[in-house]
This record gives C-alpha cells, sequence and structure tokens, in this order.
C-alpha cells in the first residue's frame, strides 16, 4: 500500500495526447461530484430508514426515490455515501498533503541549505521514522487518540511529510552551490530571503509531482484506517467505513463493500498515472 | 558470478513449483476435521488467560473455560435456579450475613487427590487478594473451613443474593500462587474436563476421568478462536466447527437454512440499557427523560435489526432473573414526546453525547439516533474504545450511555443493588427512597420479599426513566446435528460435559 | 566491508532506540488506560491507585523511561497486563505467523512479478506489455483491504474453494498471501520490465543475438540474470511496506499475526505490547534493508558500500 511511488517512470509517456487527458478528465469529474454531489444528493448519515435496509441496486426506496447502488445495512444509500466520501477522501488527502508539504519542504530546504548538525538530525530522524511502515505509524497514533479529523490528519501526516523532506533536501543541497545563490550570498541577501526567493521556487516542480503521488497514498491509509475503524469519527462519511460496514454483508449484500472500493480505487488509478506524468516532466530531485 | 545466479534462478524454478503446488492441493477444499468424539467450538470471545482470579479471569471467554475445568461451589442452571456443584446444600443465619455450604462427599481433583475443604477456603482467599474483577462483589468477605466437608462464608454486610454471587467464584487445589503460570500450563481441577493444550488459537480439553459426575463422553473438545464472525458461520457449514454462538439476525436465516444444523434461540440475561446522565442539566428533569424515551420507535427498531434475537424489554432486568418485575410498557409517540420536552423547557440546541463501545451495537445506536433527530434532538454518536468507553462510563463524561448489560449471577441484586443506589454514583440519578429498597432487598433472606422489594425499585428507575431499557436480548445457538447433549446456555456459557457424538 | 558493516549497526541501535522512544511518547500522551479496562467500571478508587502503583503508572514519566530503555536493551518490556505474561513472548508468539505470510506473498511475488516483468520486458510495446503495465498501475492503486475483501467474495463466498478467514491450514494461507503478494507483484513486475527491456538494448544482446541466440536463451540468460540484482534490492526494501500491508490483510483475513496484534494493543491501550511489537518490526525491517544494502554491494562490484 505504501509503495506506489517506488518504480514510476514507464511508459505512460508515449500513451497518446488524449489517452494522456484521460486521468485529468476522471479527476475533475471526482472533484466536480466531491463539491457538488453533496448539493444535488440529499444525505444525512444520522437518518436511517430502516423500511429500506439491504435493497437491490436500482431498488425503489420507501420514500418513492431510487437506491441506483443499492442502501446498506441501515437503509441509507450508497450512492450518496460514495459522494459523501468522495467528499471527505479528497478534503483529508488534500489537508494531509498540505500540512506534510509544509513540514517537509521547510524541514527539507533548511536541512539541505545549512547543512552540518541539522541536517545530520534530519537525516538520522527520518531514519528512524523509516524504520516503521507507515501505516504502523499511522495506526498507533491515530488509534490511540479519540477518533477525529484532525487526528487522523496528523497521524498521515506524521510519515507523509518525509519525502517532502527529503527531495526539497536533495534540491536545495545542489541550489546552495550555484551561482546565483553564491551571488546572493555574497552581496548580503538575507538568508530566509535566499532561501524563499532563490531556493524554494526550484522544488515547486518535484514537489507538485511528489504531492500528487502523496496524495493517493494518504486517500489510501485513510481508507484503510476508517476500515480498520479507528480513522474518523462514525458521524463522517468515508469510503474505508462503508466497505468495512459492508464485510459482514458480503454473502448477501456484495454492493456495500464492493461499489465503494471501485470508486476509491477509480481515483487512486488515475491519481497514480497523472502522478507518472508529472513525475515524468518535473523530475522529483535529485537524490531519492 | 554466474554459478550463484544459476542457483539463485534454480531456487526461483523451486519456489515456483512449490507455490504452485501448495495452490494445486489446496483446492480441495476443507477436510471435516472433527470425526469420532472429538467436538469443536467456534470461539466468539477471546482466552487469553484461565486463571479465575487474574484480571481476565472473570471475563465470558475465560469463564466458558474454566467452567470446564474447575468447579464451584454452586452454579446457575439454564433456567435461572441455583444448583449445587461442589456443595450439596447451604444455610445462612437470619441476618444473611454467614453461610455454611455442606461439601460433595468423594471428590477428586484430576490428579487423583481428595477435594478437602481448606482447598475451597484458599481458593477464595486466592480470589479475593487477586483483585480480579469478578472479586468486587464480595468487599472484605472471609471463608474458613471449619470442618474437612463444610465452608463457612462470612460477608461484611447482609447479602442474600451470596448463592448466585458465587457462580463466579471456581475452585483450585490448595498453593496456587498469583502469578503462577507453572500451575495453569498444566492445571489440577475437579471439573469434567482437563486441559490438554492451550494456546492462543486454540484450548483442547480432554474428559477428566476423576469428575465427580462421571467423565464426559466425547474425547476431545477444541475452542478454536474465531473472533471473526463469517469464519465463525463458514466453519460451522464446512463442518470445521461444531458449534457456534451469537449469531446475528442479518446472519441468521441462512444458518436456519441449513439442514445439518439444530438452531436455538436462547433468551439471555441482557438487557440493552441506556442510562441517561441524570446530572447533565439537561437531563435533570424525569419529564425530559421520558419524553426521549417516548420519542424513539423501540418496537419497530428491534423488529427490523433483531426480528429473532431480541423482543421489548419490560423491566430493568430479564424475565429469568430473581427481582424480575414487569413494568407498564413506553409507548412510542413522538408528538407526545416533542410536545413534553417543549413544555419541560428542554433547549433542543443542546447536542447530547451518546457513548457506546462495541461495533456490533453501532446500527442500533444509529437507528436510536435517527429517531430524535425526528424531533429535533441532536445527538452526537461516539464510538469509543473500550478503555476510553470505560473510563469516560465512570467519570459520567456522557449524557446517554448504551450498554449491553448481562446478569450471569441472574439476581437483581447484580444490577439494580449494585448499580443504582446513591452511592454508586453510575448514572448520576440518587433517590434516597430507592436506596431504602435496595438495602432492604438486600438483607432480606426470604425470597418473595426480595423480589416484591425488586420490584418496587425498578418501578422508581423504570417511572423516573433513569435510563431506557429497551430490548431483551437472546442469543443464537447453532450446533451440528451430529452433536447430541447441547444445551444452550443463557449467559453464553454452555456446559460441554454431557455432549455426545452421534455416529 | 566489516568497518561498513560495523558502522551501519551503530546507526541500527540509534534509530532502534529513536524508534523506542518515539512509540514511548506516543503512548504515554494518549488519553485512556490500562487501569480502567483491567479493573473493569466496578472499580473503587482504592483498587485504581493500587493497580496504577503496581503498575508504576504514577512514577513520573522519566522515570519510567529510563526504567522502559533499560529493561528495552534486555529485550523486556514488562508483562502484557492483558494477558498476563511478557510483552515479547506474545510479540514472539504471533512473530511465525507473519513470517509464513510474508515469506509466502514474497515467493508469490517474486516468481509472478519477474514472469511478467520478462514477458513485458521480453517485447517492448507489445500488447502482453500494456497489459502487464496497465495490471501493474491498477495492483498497485487497489486497496489491499478492498482486494482481500472482494477475493473473499469471490473464492470463499461464491465459489466456496477457500477459507473467508482464519489460519491452520494452507487453504487458509492462500488468500491473505495472494492480497498482500498482488502490489508487490506490480512493482517486482514493472521493475524486472524496465531491468528486461534495458538490456536488450545493449550492444553485446545484440551481438549474442547475431551469433544465433534464441531469443529465450538471451530472455533467461542475460535479462533475467540482470535484473536479478534490482529484484533482491526490493526484496529487502520492501520488507516495511509488506510489513504494512500485513497489518491490514491479517486483519481481514483474522490472520493472527503481529499485525493483527498491533491493532488489539493499540485499542486496547496495551501499552507493553505495543511497544514490543513496533520495536520487533522496526528490528526486522531494518535488518533486511541493511541485508538488501550488502546483497547489493556483494552482487554489483561497481558498487561500493558506503557509510551514509
Amino acid at each position: 500500500m505504501a509503495t506506489l511511488a517506488v518504480t514510476r517512470p514507464l511508459a505512460v509517456r508515449r500513451v497518446g495526447t488524449w489517452l494522456g487527458k484521460i486521468p485529468y478528465a476522471v479527476l475533475a469529474i471526482y472533484a466536480l461530484v466531491a463539491a457538488i454531489g453533496p448539493l444535488v444528493i440529499d444525505y444525512n448519515p444520522i437518518s436511517t430508514s430502516l423500511d429500506d435496509r439491504l435493497l437491490k441496486p436500482g431498488s425503489h426506496l420507501s420514500t418513492g426515490g431510487t437506491a441506483w447502488l443499492g442502501t446498506d445495512g441501515l437503509g441509507r444509500d450508497v450512492l450518496a455515501q460514495v459522494v459523501y466520501g468522495a467528499r471527505t477522501s479528497i478534503l483529508i488527502g488534500i489537508a494531509t498533503v498540505v500540512v506534510s508539504c509544509v513540514v517537509g519542504v521547510t524541514i527539507g530546504t533548511v536541512a539541505g541549505y545549512f547543512r552540518g548538525w541539522l541536517d545530520t538530525f534530519l537525516a538520522r530522524g527520518i531514519d528512524i521514522l523509516l524504520a516503521f511502515p507507515a501505516i504502523l505509524l499511522t495506526i498507533v497514533i491515530a488509534g490511540a487518540f479519540e477518533r477525529s479529523v484532525p487526528v487522523v490528519v496528523i497521524a498521515l501526516a506524521a510519515t507523509a511529510w518525509i519525502s517532502f523532506a527529503r527531495v526539497t533536501r536533495s534540491v536545495s543541497l545542489s541550489l546552495r552551490e550555484r551561482a546565483w545563490v553564491d551571488a546572493a550570498r555574497v552581496l548580503g541577501v538575507r538568508r530566509t530571503s535566499i532561501l524563499l526567493r532563490h531556493v524554494v521556487p526550484f522544488t515547486i516542480g518535484p514537489v507538485v509531482a511528489l504531492a500528487t503521488l502523496e496524495f493517493a497514498l494518504v486517500v489510501l491509509a485513510e481508507a484503510g484506517l476508517s476500515f480498520l475503524g479507528i480513522g474518523l469519527p462514525p458521524s463522517a462519511v468515508s469510503w474505508g467505513q462503508t466497505i468495512a460496514n459492508g464485510k459482514q454483508y458480503l454473502d448477501s449484500a456484495w454492493w456495500i463493500s464492493a461499489l465503494p472500493g471501485i470508486a476509491l480505487s477509480l481515483l487512486i488509478v488515475n491519481i497514480g498515472i497523472l502522478g507518472d506524468q508529472l513525475t515524468a516532466r518535473y523530475g522529483r530531485g535529485h537524490l531519492n | 558470478m554466474i554459478p550463484l545466479t544459476r542457483r539463485a534462478a534454480l531456487t526461483l524454478g523451486v519456489a515456483a513449483t512449490m507455490a504452485l503446488s501448495a495452490c494445486s492441493s489446496a483446492t480441495n477444499g476443507g477436510s471435516s476435521s472433527s470425526g469420532g468424539g472429538e467436538v469443536v467450538i467456534a470461539g466468539t470471545y477471546p482466552v487469553d488467560s484461565i486463571d479465575p482470579g487474574g484480571p481476565q479471569g472473570g471475563g465470558t471467554g475465560p469463564q466458558m473455560v474454566e467452567q470446564q475445568l474447575f468447579s464451584r461451589l454452586v452454579r446457575t442452571k439454564t433456567d435461572g435456579s441455583v444448583e449445587g456443584d461442589l456443595a450439596t446444600s447451604w444455610k445462612s443465619d437470619a441476618t444473611a450475613k454467614t453461610w455454611t455450604f455442606t461439601l460433595r462427599k468423594g471428590v477428586k481433583f484430576s490428579d487423583g487427590k481428595e477435594l478437602k475443604a481448606a482447598d475451597v477456603a484458599d481458593s477464595f482467599k486466592r480470589f479475593i487478594d487477586l483483585k480480579g474483577t469478578n472479586a468486587a462483589n464480595f468487599p472484605d468477605y472471609t471463608m474458613t473451613a471449619p470442618s474437612d466437608d463444610t465452608v463457612v462464608l462470612t460477608a461484611s454486610k447482609p447479602d442474600a443474593a451470596i448463592p448466585r454471587k458465587l457462580a463466579v467464584f471456581f475452585v483450585l487445589p490448595s498453593g496456587v500462587g498469583a502469578n503462577d503460570t507453572a500451575f495453569f500450563d498444566k492445571p489440577v481441577g475437579t471439573g469434567p474436563f482437563k486441559l490438554d493444550k492451550f494456546s492462543p488459537n486454540e484450548i483442547v480439553l480432554v474428559p477428566n476421568p476423576q469428575y465427580y459426575g462421571g467423565a464426559p463422553k466425547v474425547t476431545k473438545v477444541t475452542i478454536k478462536k474465531m473472533p471473526e464472525l463469517a469464519a465463525r458461520l463458514t466453519a460451522l457449514r464446512t463442518g470445521e466447527a461444531d458449534v457456534v454462538w451469537g449469531i446475528p439476525d442479518d446472519q441468521l436465516p441462512e444458518v436456519q437454512k441449513d439442514s445439518t444444523l439444530n438452531v436455538q434461540i436462547v433468551q439471555s440475561s441482557a438487557v440493552y440499557t441506556m442510562w441517561f446522565n441524570s446530572s447533565t442539566p439537561a437531563l435533570k428533569d424525569a419529564a425530559v427523560r421520558r419524553a426521549l424515551w417516548e420519542a424513539v420507535d423501540f418496537p419497530t427498531i428491534i423488529k427490523k435489526l433483531y426480528p429473532q434475537t431480541g423482543s421489548l424489554s419490560d423491566s430493568v432486568v430479564s424475565k429469568q432473573t430473581l427481582g424480575y418485575v414487569a413494568q407498564t410498557p413506553v409507548k412510542y409517540d413522538p408528538v407526545a414526546a416533542k410536545a413534553a420536552l417543549t413544555a419541560a423547557g428542554f433547549d433542543f440546541g443542546t447536542k447530547l453525547r451518546l457513548q457506546f463501545a462495541n461495533a456490533e451495537f453501532q446500527q442500533f445506536n444509529q437507528a436510536v439516533v435517527s429517531d430524535l433527530q425526528k424531533i429535533g434532538v441532536q445527538v452526537d454518536l461516539l464510538q469509543k474504545e473500550q478503555a476510553v468507553f470505560t473510563k469516560d462510563l465512570l467519570a459520567l463524561n456522557w449524557d446517554i450511555n448504551f450498554q449491553q448489560l448481562s446478569n450471569p449471577m441472574l439476581d437483581a441484586a447484580n444490577t439494580v443493588g449494585r448499580l443504582y443506589p446513591c452511592a454508586a454514583k453510575r448514572n448520576g440519578y440518587c433517590n434516597p427512597a430507592l436506596d431504602k429498597l435496595i438495602s432492604q432487598a438486600a438483607a432480606s433472606t426470604d425470597e418473595q420479599e426480595r423480589v416484591k422489594l425488586y420490584g418496587e425499585a425498578e418501578k422508581i428507575i423504570w417511572d423516573d426513566a433513569v435510563g431506557m431499557f429497551p430490548m431483551a436480548v437472546k442469543y443464537a445457538y447453532a450446533w451440528n446435528k451430529r452433536l447430541s447433549g447441547f444445551t444452550p446456555d443463557p449467559n453464553g456459557l454452555p456446559d460441554f460435559s454431557k455432549l455426545q457424538v452421534n455416529s | 566491508m566489516i568497518r561498513v558493516v560495523v558502522k551501519r549497526l551503530l546507526i541500527g541501535v540509534l534509530v532502534m532506540w529513536g524508534a523506542a522512544s518515539l512509540i514511548f511518547l506516543i503512548v504515554r500522551v494518549a488519553p485512556g488506560d490500562p487501569v480502567s479496562i483491567l479493573l473493569g467500571p466496578d472499580a473503587t478508587q482504592d483498587q485504581v491507585k493500587e493497580l496504577s502503583a503496581s503498575l508504576g503508572l504514577q512514577r513520573p514519566l522519566a522515570v519510567q523511561y529510563v526504567d522502559y530503555l533499560g529493561h528495552a536493551v534486555r529485550l523486556d518490556f514488562g508483562d502484557s497486563y492483558r494477558l498476563g505474561h511478557p510483552a515479547m513472548s506474545e510479540v514472539l508468539e504471533r512473530l511465525p505467523a507473519t513470517a509464513e505470510l510474508m515469506l509466502a506473498s514474497t515467493l508469490i511475488a517474486v516468481v509472478l512479478g519477474l514472469t511478467l516483468g520478462l514477458l513485458a520486458g521480453g517485447r517492448p510495446g507489445s500488447v502482453v506489455d500494456r497489459v502487464v503495465s496497465a495490471a501493474a498501475i491498477a495492483l498497485q492503486s487497489f486497496p489491499t483491504f478492498w482486494i482481500g475483501i472482494m477475493l473473499i467474495l469471490v473464492f470463499a463466498l461464491a465459489l466456496r474453494l477457500l477459507p473467508s478467514s482464519g489460519s491452520g491450514t494452507p487453504q487458509h494461507l492462500i488468500l491473505p498471501a495472494i492480497t498482500m503478494a498482488l502490489p508487490f507483484t506490480a512493482i517486482v513486475a514493472r521493475l524486472t520490465r524496465t531491468s528486461v527491456a534495458e538490456t536488450l538494448r545493449e550492444p553485446y544482446i545484440q551481438t549474442a543475438k547475431s551469433k544465433g541466440l534464441t531469443d529465450r536463451q538471451v530472455l533467461l540468460g542475460h535479462a533475467l540474470r540482470n535484473s536479478l540484482l534490482p529484484v533482491v534490492t526490493i526484496v529487502g526494501l520492501h520488507m516495511g511496506g509488506l510489513m504494512g500491508g500485513a497489518v491490514i490483510v491479517e486483519n481481514v483475513f483474522s490472520w493472527p499475526g503481529l499485525g493483527s496484534l498491533v491493532v488489539d494493543s493499540v485499542t486496547n491501550r496495551d501499552y507493553e505490547v505495543v511497544q514490543a511489537a513496533t520495536f520487533v518490526i522496526a528490528g526486522i525491517v531494518m535488518l533486511f534493508n541493511l541485508a538488501a544494502d550488502l546483497v547489493y554491494s556483494q552482487l554489483d562490484p561497481r558498487i561500493r558500500l558506503e557509510g551514509s
């Protein structure tokens, strides 16, 4: 699960131009569904409809509507859960990527630029964090505290910042030797301005590519956490939770687990392809 | 360089063949494991320890195994009455403080040694000293052995419920230490079975030839740990397991269709108990609490979610519990509820926190929250991990608390008497009149009198809506038809000693 | 060489210290405590005090920490309050099940991944190549727990071929091992494909071919050998990822290994077991990483291990 980024650069570049646009289109649809869907489809995770329990996809509801993707064990619409789950996943993904990006880029740039004990300290700290499988540390953090959105974001960001730090560190390590950076230093430009104006901008390309891949990993990890029942509170709608809820009905109501999983997988596949394209275009810094 | 690579390639080849053959052998499917007189039980609850005095000893899982290995002075029958196990008779003095038990003659431990009263008294001391969960029922109680076949239990205050309470006390030989792993690796007991193997995944029991009731007929009972419901049911259908219980309603029809299985649903001692925190300002008023109860359509929820294993409860305790008296049902009436809340000045802006601990109760609680929301009462549903739940429960850090309250002692003393006095501080409710009834009931040695007094106490609890008591719980048991002599147990603690395998 | 290994091991010790400290910190900051679970809801105030004292939970945090490290050095993480015996022995008892699962899935991933990679890399741009590449992307993107559930749905419930969960027989191993192996297979396949495609572009291969070597001989003789190096390395480096996968897969299939132990212990606030388990996992991951580095340098003389 945590290995999406190991070996990306592949044949994707060769795929035809319109094929290459597919990920953009799919992601746009997801974004649109996440943004507008909740306005169109009314769904309240709290309200249950016991007369409509475990209906097949396409069944008619007691309220007169149609459950296109069926209903769950409490008579709640699965389609609505997929739509609201998209919003939850995307919001948590963005929040986590932003947090880990800010933390990672700051630490990486500073460590790479100043080197010395700070850099060594960072390198060892990263070694320690990498000794745990990412998901394990996330589970320990998320499981130890009360279930809530901020806890999930922090637990996910606790390992996600590392890749950002490593990439920006290697970029700034090479940048600090460049002539224009030297020039700025000689001219007496303040260190913060050098960092912000001459170093950070160069990390943007690889960081964007990385952010895409990290976003996919984070969304997967969040679903995994919710699946284990240690992620979001039950009042939040999450794909992982819906899949977990459906596990006891695999025999009789497969759609509860199967359909949100397809939605999730489709999103991840497309982000993965997009991430590949971005990586191929912008690279990921020199060291890895 | 090259030879190394060759070897690696060779290894790969071998590995591939191995993997393939593993696949092909696996498709032959699961052959049924238990032949002859062997029985496999699919365990619902983890059994991490079989020390009856230890911290885990009082749990349902451990207790189920302990009762096969160790006998008790008395035990409760499935109908709720008490019968002698190691004791043949017992009586108390007039104040119900001193209880004398006469022991069965000629009982031997599985190692052949004779059971002495000193063994019982020492076991009781160990049980109290170790302060396991069940020891809390006997605060400062002491047991002595005045002769080889009598023990005397002295309570710190009058306690008429002692015989039932003792159903959780198991007798070991004298001299077992506090953390005596050596003993519990090869335990010696007076129960129907001996321990053959103990591992986290599997416990194997074999008949104890010394058992006073005669050695069980089966040759082997294996309790396999299967925490997943799906795994238990699949195992039951393939014949991998012979007995499964705790089957939820959604899966029950499928099991009932299977012609190789017996299915029986028994009334348990458990009642869904949803306390209101009466110390919360919003819930201080009994009228508000009653209105909230009225606002939930429990009959429909039970009919839809628990068509077979649930029924509307009509008291604080279950029917077979000593002290049960039926109360007037609360009718579902959302309009009246809303009116009553408005009249009582209930602030619809407050969010009530409903806490519960176990995923299996999620649907029920969500349905309750949904109904409350319909009349404008907002509830935050909080599923908590056991540790946090328990801590918050004691700290009264909740507004509504859901629990499935079991009462393995089948005596109202254990629920009404223990949880509702002011001093218990369990739900913020305090009523001196209730306290008085409860202490009178505990001190009375006359069963009729106790039932009457507990009934009056239950009426106060019910009418003041200290909590909602929506559902009486039944347990669904399913077992393979090749077994006979299996009796489902209302507390999820079935006895295996009468089991027989039909050929 | 030996100096490098020693230096690596010293860094490893530092990492283990950091890992142990980090988990200690997280676990102590978290709310909820074992005392209330142990005693249940009926405990008196005195019982709570007495038990916390006997568990050493009332001492200052620094004292607890030093004590903890002192014992951790001897691999002693105390007794699990829940299970009554040493936490480390519980962890070691669960370790074989996880090892079995990891071994099986590594085998599947390597065999299947190498085969697919060879097929795809042997004819870059072919239909086979496209299918394998697309499948690899998909396999890496699907959430493991969902794949597991779908496999249960198909093979256990619909076809009734395999048990849906539990352990004990070889049949029980198949579904969890495959679930864990699939994303790993994708990694191995992509890696092999790249390496094979690169090898085939080498001039010496063209020479060999012109001398009459068949495609098959080229693939198995040269291309496969060249791709073994990166594959061996990735197996070592991926042990962490595999462990992470095990945490989820073991829960899907109720596999009685380290992963399900960790989740159980975390939710039950079984501090001692969480610490012992994470320590062991971190140790294993570290050793595999080290082994991968060493094997890599042994297999490829061009690479010399460096200290950092």
